[in-house]
């Protein structure tokens, strides 16, 4: 009897995995296409879209292995470039038997990117906007979030319902007197708009930190306070101390929400030197459609940053998830 | 003589209040201000470059009889009752499939998960090549099956396809419910399991009266979050389709940013902004008040 049960658990857990094997190469699959198609020819997107491997078509050439680019048939020949080498330029009629295929990889859509695509100035304009928003974050659902939890006054349970409350008025609502607010503000075609917010607090992450610090026994609060501490101190000297995992993760959904944010950043920021890397790489995918290879490239060096992060904070990011429920 | 306690909440206010003070700014100036405004606006007539004139319901009358209006609110509707809920059972399964016990959950859990840290812009840019109907992936995986020229869907030309391609997209980020579903099964004691298997409850049973239920508050709160976020949708049209084929995906979201932004209505956008926030509401109490049936609430 036991033997047939573990027969059995063997067997659901053998077909688990291979379910998971094969839903993991589904969800793996767009990686894969955006790595491999970064690196291929322009020819061989266009002639095998789907090969994982980059490929290029090679000849030997007076002794030398050099890349070709096949252009027509002609009498049951190929007329083929060179491409690299000392004899490049050249066109050849060959033998279809000669030319092979082989690995090559194309780095040259990440350096016509890099061109055409001013990255270094849109990343810092990126970083500029996350790291303002992650310290205004931080610093002002950590105060509130005490004020909130810590700080024993009547009316605060009224203020944080009404800030629930704010939480279901969809975005779409305030956009618009908020985008009049901040052009007679002169503020339009700066980052203030898309900063400034972030340091009077955000509803979600005050929730978030609230919960954390009601956990904070009351009697090390008394204890500090008799000891003679002010408010300012014992959150600063205590609670931020206490609380470095929670701000942890307000910190990193802070700065992953405004790296991935689209459209603040479309209403506010007008001029290409203002860009962020989300505007930057809309523009860039309007200007060049057909050519896949460099909008794949910019597509990954967007995402790399974040998938890298996602890597180091795995845990904490997780845990994040649980907590708040939502993604990043 | 009176005694002031130093706990007494009276005493105290101004300390609580002046912690508080970036949120009670921040919910005047960000919130209370704008919301009182698009109501003010949402009955003004608003052309960008001229002041707002009063002019009544006009706005809500002229959206009653708008057809691309109504267009983008059945174009939305079709998404978010597709996307969501298939996303949730998409979601549910890898969980239910992970939870077996099995080799490599970390590593499953991360690659699973890995899509939804993806920045969006850069997956509409991705999957707007998926999407190609010559040669995108999922064509050639359709042509590599056998599937005839003929049958393969245009995607995100066709206006028939364009809104399941979205949905195709969206369900590459299921990850985020995965998680969620993940631990809360993991929280479901095991005693349960077993007291059902012994009262003779087989597989299909112990999910349907055990695990479910046990799990169904988060399943409501993904519902709810992920409706929202699903009515929401902007990005993803904006980017790949800007609202075609023959605003087959012409979205609320991109029907309001194109009338504030590029026609400069910002009267007619701001009732429209009002008409979602209600719709909003409604759904979302329709679905608390559905819940109640079956969301089971262990404290």
């Amino acid at each position: 009897m036991r033997s047939l049960i573990r027969k059995h658990r063997l067997w659901k857990t053998t077909i688990a995995q291979a379910a998971l094997l094969a839903l993991a190469l589904v969800f793996c699959a767009p990686f894969i296409w955006m790595l491999s198609t970064s690196l291929k020819t322009p020819d061989h997107i266009q002639s095998d879209s789907t090969d994982p491997i980059p490929k290029a078509w090679f000849l030997d050439y007076h002794g030398q292995r050099v890349r070709v680019r096949p252009l027509r048939r002609r009498r049951g020949r190929l007329e083929a470039q060179i491409r690299s080498g000392p004899y490049r330029g050249r066109t050849l009629l060959v033998r279809p038997g000669r030319i092979h295929n082989g690995v090559y990889l194309d780095w040259r859509n990440y350096k016509k990117g890099f061109e055409e695509f001013p990255f270094l100035r849109y990343l810092w304009n990126t970083l500029v906007i996350c790291g303002l928003s992650v310290l205004g974050t931080v610093l002002s659902c950590s105060l509130v979030a005490y004020g909130l939890a810590c700080v024993e006054w009547s009316g605060r349970e009224a203020l944080f319902w009404v800030m629930l409350c704010t939480m279901m008025i969809p975005g779409q609502v305030t956009m618009i007197p908020l985008f009049i607010l901040f052009k007679n503000l002169g503020w339009i075609n700066t980052i203030l708009p898309l900063v400034v917010p972030t340091f009077l607090g955000n509803a979600f992450f005050i929730f978030l930190l609230r919960q954390f610090y009601r956990t904070i026994p009351p009697s090390l609060l008394e204890a500090a306070r008799i000891d003679g501490g002010g408010d300012l101190r014992i959150w600063a000297r205590i609670i931020l101390p206490l609380s470095k995992p929670a701000l942890l993760i307000v910190a990193l959904f802070t700065f992953i929400n405004s790296w991935n944010d689209f459209l603040n950043p479309l209403i506010y920021l007008l001029n290409d030197r203002k860009y962020t890397l989300s505007i930057g790489l809309t523009m860039f995918q309007g200007q060049y459609n057909s050519d896949w290879g460099p909008m794949m490239a910019m597509s990954l060096i967007m995402s790399l940053p974040i998938i890298i992060l996602f890597f180091l904070t795995q845990k904490t990011f997780i845990q994040g998830v649980k907590l708040t429920g939502v993604k990043g | 003589m009176k005694h002031f306690r130093p706990t007494s909440p009276f005493h105290r206010w101004p300390v609580g209040v002046a912690f508080c003070l970036p949120l009670i700014a921040g919910l005047a100036m960000f919130t209370a201000f704008p919301v009182g405004m698009s109501l003010y606006y949402s009955l003004c007539s608003y052309p960008i470059f001229s002041p707002p004139r009063l002019i009544g319901l006009r706005n809500y009358q002229e959206l009653a009889g708008d057809p691309r209006f109504w267009l983008s609110v059945w174009n939305t509707f079709y998404y978010a009752m597709v996307a969501v809920p298939l996303g949730m059972v998409v979601g549910l399964l890898l969980a239910l499939l992970l939870n077996l016990k099995i080799k490599g959950l970390a590593f499953y859990r991360t690659l699973f998960f890995l899509p939804t840290v993806v920045p969006l812009v850069a997956s509409c840019v991705l999957w707007n090549q998926i999407l190609n109907p010559q040669q995108g992936l999922i064509n050639e995986f359709l042509r590599f099956l056998g599937l005839p020229a003929a049958w393969l869907p245009g995607w995100l030309t066709s206006v028939t396809w364009s809104k399941p391609a979205l949905i195709l997209m969206s369900l590459w980020g299921c990850g985020g419910g995965m998680v969620l579903y993940l631990a809360a099964l993991q929280d479901v004691p095991q005693e349960l399991y077993e007291a059902a298997a012994l009262d003779g409850a087989r597989a299909w049973h112990r999910l349907r009266h055990v695990a479910l239920p046990m799990i169904s508050p988060v399943l409501l709160f993904t519902l709810i979050m992920g409706l929202i976020g699903a009515v929401q949708i902007f990005a993803q049209a904006f980017i790949m389709t800007n609202g075609g084929p023959a605003d087959s995906t012409l979205f609320y979201s991109l029907k309001l940013f194109n009338t504030a932004f590029t026609e400069y209505r910002l009267g007619y956008a701001s009732a429209m902004a009002w008409v979602m926030f209600v719709l909003i509401l409604l759904a979302t109490l329709g679905v608390m008040k559905l819940s109640n049936r079956f969301v089971y609430y262990h404290s």
